[in-house]
């Protein structure tokens, strides 16, 4: 049986390649990519956990979980369009007008 | 059995109710709002008869409807609205809301049939007017009031400047309001004061604020005073704060100066100011608190030497006015100050016997001069008329009796009431030399009053018409003569409520010192709100003259009586001629003195003009200091906003970017603090 320990190094590393990706791209489909990966090393916390623990609960979140990235997946697209549609571009600095 | 208790809050709120519907409902309603008052004001007056027949039979109470605010800790106060339904509240519901019904149906002639435009604005405003003094009068505590005691206030001003297109009713209004604002001012340090002194304000009960004086000067009690002072000195300054409140309303010298003026309103609602409203509340005010008021000499001689100088002092002035609400004016200020004469002097049975009596020949006075301005084309003034005795016989009738009534002929209204007050003024006086000053005062009143009133009389309706107008004036409806009639008669027997002296010199008739026995809870009352309760406080022993009860009365009447017979022969014989002189002509610089109210009006700017410095100073504390403190707050916090927008850059990596930093330094200050490293 691999140790929890793996995981969790897994886990953190998925998440900060998304961090990174947010942090530095321009691009608003990296953006949703590196959210989608940042939201499943959560995932993969959750479904550990609950191998570990041998508990059922943690794997029907990670369902759950997954059921809300596809529905952010589908309003972040949306988004997306509308951008490319208003500024001929996908870059998301150009987006910096909803502010005071 | 529906107890009548059950009934009180409705007293109030049936005129508040054709308030709010005069109010809402403009001119879309019959007789544009006055069927709604006249009916509001008729069912208060049923009610409030209800309850004298309840009281009668026992049943006074004290109940609290609605508790608003409570302290905590050691001051545990709280602020209550309840009613206080004894013999003194009763009759004062009985008298208000008989004299607001009347006055509502005078409108109707008044305003209605004299084509006066807004009268909804008009009838709202005597509805509102109604229904706060008739919350004053029910109040079971001093703070509800000073609340209702302001309402009163307010609504004066709106009636006063009723005819606000005019350039005299706005400023008449706003003097009126400023002048007895700064007497309510006083009341309301003095409300406070009770509260911290007492930490109660109730009026009636164990716990009242007057049985708590009572029992901290027998010693069975302790209250706060400021510095350690001496509980009397504090009580006497206490009760003078809230003196200062009935002062201002009730128009006495030096805060008169506001209701000569306040005729510039339109008659009816001088006759409510000055018969049953606004005017009243400073005498009931007293007369409610009068258990705590006994309690200092010093007070009540003030109240005293205060009342009978202003009953001389607007007596004078009532001379040698030309017109016909001017006189009546003066006269409201002199009967008023023996209301408080008789307070001041121990007589609490006598000033309620005028207050009842004088509220209903003053209304008769105030609606006849109404019904002779009618007549008259709104022309007041008394050298424009004469010889209205023959067109218009009712308002003549009613408007002589109610002058004999308020020249204290016997057996007017007036001549028991006024009679009485004297009576107790000189018993009282006697060992009291500023008493005695009062009532000599208040005796010298007696001719004067009687001389201004039947000149009125014989100028108004005796002789040969002196213009065209008053050749030749505008009838009159049901609606002026009923009201008259109804308070004319009212003028004629009221005294018999209270034949003190008869029963005096004729010990075997019984019962006809009715009001006596009514106000001394004989048919049951609240604890410690009684006339004989009263007496046993006051500071005063009493002494007869010539040895004995009965000459004192005798003498007393004989002498008020003969001063106010002569008084109206003066009157009789300089001006019930077919063609009268102005016979106070010969008064010469007398008479400008008087014709310009001893120059008071004058005197008071001069002292608003004096001390102008002051409230400048005040001003720029205002400006500076406390808008500074206000505008600085704003500034600072709109200066710091503009620095901190600028991190709301737009840019989604940004704020990405800061959540990221955020959630680390949250990370390492907890972990500092949880000792993870």
């Amino acid at each position: 049986m691999v140790p929890p320990e793996y995981y969790l190094v897994l886990s953190s590393a998925i998440f900060c390649i998304g961090l990174f990706g947010i942090l530095t791209r321009r691009n608003a489909l990296y953006f949703l990519m590196s959210a989608e990966l940042m939201l499943n090393a959560a995932v993969i916390n959750l479904v550990a956990f609950s191998f570990q623990w041998g508990n059922l609960t943690g794997q029907t979140f990670a369902l759950f979980v997954i059921a809300l990235a596809a529905a952010e997946v589908a309003v972040g697209i949306g988004i997306v369009l509308v951008l490319y549609r208003n500024f001929g571009e996908i870059d998301v600095l150009n987006a910096a007008t909803m502010r005071w | 059995m529906v107890s009548a208790s059950a009934y009180v809050p409705a007293i109030v709120l049936l005129p508040f109710v054709s308030f709010i519907v005069a109010l809402f409902g403009r001119e879309n309603l019959p007789k544009r709002g006055a069927y709604g008052g006249i009916a509001a004001t008729a069912g208060s007056l049923a009610l409030s008869l209800w309850v004298l027949l309840s009281v009668r039979n026992g049943e006074a109470f004290q109940e609290t409807y609605y508790t608003w605010a409570t302290g905590v800790g050691a001051q545990d106060w709280t602020l209550t609205f309840g009613a206080l339904i004894d013999p003194l509240s009763a009759l004062m519901l009985v008298i208000v809301s008989l004299v607001a019904m009347l006055v509502h149906v005078f409108s109707l002639g008044y305003m209605n049939d004299e084509g006066e435009r807004d009268l909804p604005r008009y009838y709202a405003g005597l509805g509102l007017f109604t229904a706060s003094m008739l919350g004053f009068v029910i109040a079971d505590n001093l703070l509800m009031a000073f609340m209702f005691f302001e309402l009163v206030g307010l609504c004066s001003y709106l009636l006063i400047g009723f005819h606000f297109r005019e350039p005299g009713p706005p400023s008449a209004a706003k003097k009126a309001f400023l002048v007895t604002r700064f007497g309510d001012y006083f009341f309301l340090v003095g409300v406070v004061a009770v509260f911290t002194t007492f930490g109660t304000a109730a009026f009636a009960g164990a716990e009242s604020f007057p049985a708590l004086a009572e029992a901290a000067l027998n010693g069975e009690a302790t209250v706060w005073t400021p510095g350690g002072l001496a509980e009397s000195t504090w009580f006497t300054i206490v009760g003078l704060l809230v003196l200062g409140g009935v002062i201002g309303k009730s128009a006495q010298f030096p805060l008169h100066t506001w209701l000569p003026d306040a005729m510039e309103g339109p008659t009816p609602v001088s006759a409510l100011i000055h018969a049953a409203t606004m005017v009243a509340a400073g005498v009931y005010l007293v007369a409610r608190m009068y258990g705590f008021y006994v309690l200092s000499p010093t007070t009540m001689a003030i109240i005293a030497f205060v009342g009978g100088f202003t009953a001389l002092f607007a007596a004078t002035m009532g001379v040698v006015k030309r017109e016909l609400k001017q006189v009546l004016a003066y006269s409201t200020i002199s009967q008023y100050g023996y209301m408080m004469l008789a307070l001041g002097s121990g007589g609490y049975v006598a000033a309620v016997f005028h207050l009842t009596t004088h509220a209903f020949f003053k209304a008769l006075l105030f609606l006849g001069a109404g019904s002779v301005i009618i007549a008259m084309h709104h022309n007041e003034d008394m050298w424009e008329m004469g010889g209205l005795k023959d067109k218009l016989p009712v308002t003549y009738w009613t408007f002589l009796a109610g002058s004999l009534a308020l020249a204290g002929i016997f057996p007017f209204a007036g001549f028991w009431s006024k009679d009485e007050i004297l009576y107790e003024a000189l018993i009282h006086g006697l060992d009291e030399p500023l008493i005695l000053g009062a009532y000599v005062m208040g005796l010298l009143a007696v001719p004067v009053t009687a001389f201004y009133t039947f000149r009125m009389v014989f100028l108004t309706f005796h002789g040969e018409p002196r213009s065209s107008l008053a050749r030749d004036p505008h009838s009159v409806r049901w609606n002026v003569k009923g009201p008259l009639s109804v308070l004319g008669i009212l003028a004629v027997v009221t005294g018999g409520i209270n034949l003190v002296p008869v029963q005096k010199i004729v010990p075997s008739i019984e019962g006809i010192d009715f009001l006596h026995k009514w106000l001394n809870n004989d048919w049951g009352g609240i604890e410690g709100l009684s006339s004989h309760h009263y007496a046993e406080l006051d500071p005063y022993s009493s002494q007869y003259l010539f040895g004995g009860e009965v000459p004192t009365v005798l003498a007393g009447a004989a002498v008020s009586l003969g001063l106010a017979i002569g008084g109206l022969a003066l009157a009789w014989a300089l001006y019930n001629v077919a063609d009268p002189d102005e016979h106070t002509d010969k008064l010469g610089g007398l008479k400008a003195l008087l014709y310009n109210n001893y120059y008071q009006d004058e005197f008071q700017v001069w002292i608003a003009d004096n001390t102008r410095a002051v409230a400048g100073g005040a001003d720029t504390f205002d400006q500076g200091v406390i808008d500074g403190v206000v505008n600085g707050v704003s500034s600072v916090s709109l200066l710091s906003s503009e620095r901190i927008r600028r991190i709301q850059s737009g840019v989604v990596s940004n704020y990405a970017l800061l959540l990221t930093l955020g959630l680390t330094t949250l990370l390492v200050v907890f972990g500092l603090i949880g000792g993870w490293f």
